[in-house]
């Protein structure tokens, strides 16, 4: 099989719209319409072929009903490509397809932009938003990495964001559980996804500073910079604008000191931090790192009574829990 | 494994672990990928369930609307197993296209099939009245079943009632509502992911008297 010229009489029809579409034509000479319902007016429509022009591509290549008539309306001639053949052809010639590719493009973009208006408002939830509660659907559902790659690309497009003060925040619990829990386990997270603080917009912005700061001594955890993130934690302290993060910070300190093998500081900051705050939301952590610094110093007997009491306070479900009974297990052993 | 050049791999190849989120929903995009291996997930969060709209592989393209405009991403994309992608964006896609007319044909089919399923979606919301963005919403998903047996006029979508709400661009409760009648009706069956429409032609009719009265207005 190859390209077939075709020769056709005025008012034929080359194909009619609905037809199944399944070559592709251009035209030699003479003059054809594509006649067509413009969907947005019901207008009927005629567009003229000029020589050398390719027709009935789109349907042909979508694979789909033909759209249009295709009507001739002087002594025409006509060359009919199946669609491997117009493959063959424009495959040699690739300034032919960008020249479609930029014809198309128009067209959807126009069209997408059109269906788009009509959209039901509420379907059309600001972007921002969108990516914060699809951050919270993957932390909810504890896929830890995912929500991380979603609130991390949320600081970097809204880092002041309405929401920036609460991914920060997310940031480090996800965090947290993955370290603590791995992938797909730990606690039932339960988030409102309305943004804190939205009546007062100045105290957020403020806040969302500090949290940034936060999150950066983070990070330097991470990365095992111990030192620099608690010049971090302590500049949040001494800036003391927000307790709460006043507070974090003197528990991450509390832990820095630990992996800096700085034992005596470490016990002492975490003993100051539980008496100030007996009911600290991280009690049993910071009682874990006090038994284990007096572990590392050598005093296994503290050691262990400290553990049995981080097990006492410490529900069984919780990675403390698990930690701390496996080094009593262990210390007992000895 | 297409078969892609290893120039073009070392400058547009890009990797990724299982379950790496390739690009997320509502993030801005401005950049397409063309998968060299490994399968891409596409999903969409709805409410709180997570949907696969699609399962891509080797040779397809996704995030082709960002070469058009900087719009946010209508979807995700995420990583089933390894795999490797060239990522390309506005500027150096004519470059790709010229030096490969497989990749370039690809695209322009990949657009005459967008063009096509959003005419069809266009057609869905410029009609009126409720019952009729949804009835023609099932005539589509119709559309993209395989042809149902000559003698029987029943036809089965693979769609929840979010899904019809979603196409017909409506409010799921409102959506619920008429889909509930119709079933009340016995004119449809609600299963849990699906719907079986017991008689399509019905519907077919009942969208043309819509279209033709609003062509006549």
């Amino acid at each position: 099989m190859s390209p077939k010229s075709i020769t056709y009489k005025p008012n034929s029809i080359i194909y009619f719209k609905g037809d199944i579409a399944d070559r592709i034509f251009i035209l030699n000479n003479g003059k054809v319409s594509l006649n067509y319902i413009n969907i947005e007016t019901g207008q009927e429509l005629h567009e003229f072929i000029k020589t050398g022009e390719f027709f009935g591509v789109k349907s042909a290549l979508g694979r789909y009903p033909r759209e249009e008539t295709a009507l001739v309306l002087l002594d025409s001639n006509v060359i009919a490509f199946t669609i491997d053949e117009f493959e063959q052809l424009v495959s040699k010639n690739t300034r032919v397809i960008i020249k479609m590719l930029k014809v198309f493009s128009n067209q959807l973009r126009r069209i997408h932009k059109q269906v788009q208006n009509l959209l039901y408002k509420d379907d059309q939830i600001n972007s921002e938003t969108g990516l914060y509660r699809i951050g919270l659907y993957y932390f909810k559902s504890k896929k830890y990495s995912q929500a991380l790659y979603v609130f991390h690309r949320y600081l970097v497009y809204y880092p002041s964001g309405k929401y920036s003060e609460d991914v920060t925040t997310h940031i480090h619990t996800a965090e947290d559980y993955l370290q603590k829990y791995g992938q797909g386990k730990g606690p039932v997270v339960t988030i409102n996804d309305t943004p804190q603080e939205v009546d007062k917009p100045q105290k957020s912005r403020e806040l969302s500073g500090i949290g940034k700061e936060y999150y950066n001594g983070i990070n330097l955890m991470g990365e095992e910079k111990y030192e620099e993130a608690s010049e971090v934690f302590k500049k949040i302290i001494q800036s003391n604008v927000d307790e709460e993060y006043s507070l974090k910070s003197r528990f991450e300190i509390g832990k820095c000191l630990y992996y800096m093998n700085n034992y005596d500081h470490c016990i002492k900051m975490f003993t100051v931090l539980l008496q100030k705050y007996p009911k600290h939301p991280d009690l049993s952590e910071a009682l874990f790192f006090i038994a284990q610094s007096h572990q590392k110093k050598g005093n296994n007997d503290r050691a262990v009574s400290i553990y049995r009491k981080v097990l006492s306070l410490t529900p069984e479900t919780d990675s403390i829990y698990r930690r701390a009974m496996k080094e009593l297990r262990e210390l007992e052993r000895k | 494994m297409m078969n892609i050049s290893d120039s073009l791999l070392k400058r547009f190849g890009k990797t990724y672990k299982d379950q790496d989120i390739i690009f997320c929903e509502y993030e801005p995009g401005d950049t397409c990928y063309l998968i060299n291996s490994g399968k891409v997930q596409i999903v969409k969060i709805m409410g709180d369930i997570e949907k696969t709209i699609d399962v891509l592989e080797p040779g397809e393209i996704f995030g082709e609307m960002a070469i058009l405009e900087e719009a946010p991403r209508s979807a995700s994309a995420i990583a089933l197993g390894k795999v490797e992608a060239l990522e390309f964006n506005r500027e150096n896609f004519q470059i790709l296209m010229q030096g490969n007319p497989q990749i370039a044909l690809k695209l322009l089919k990949l657009f005459t099939k967008r063009i096509y399923d959003q005419k069809r979606r266009f057609m869905i919301l410029t009609l009126e009245e409720i019952d009729a963005k949804i009835a023609d919403v099932f005539l589509m998903l119709g559309e993209k079943e395989p042809p149902h047996p000559a003698d029987s006029d029943e036809v089965e979508i693979n769609a929840t009632i979010d899904d019809i709400a979603h196409w017909a661009g409506l409010p799921p409760a409102e959506c619920r509502k008429v889909i509930e009648h119709f079933q009340r009706q016995q004119r449809i069956d609600i299963k849990q992911n699906k719907i079986i429409i017991h008689n399509m032609n019905d519907f077919t009719r009942y969208v043309n008297s819509k279209r033709k009265q609003l062509d006549n207005n």
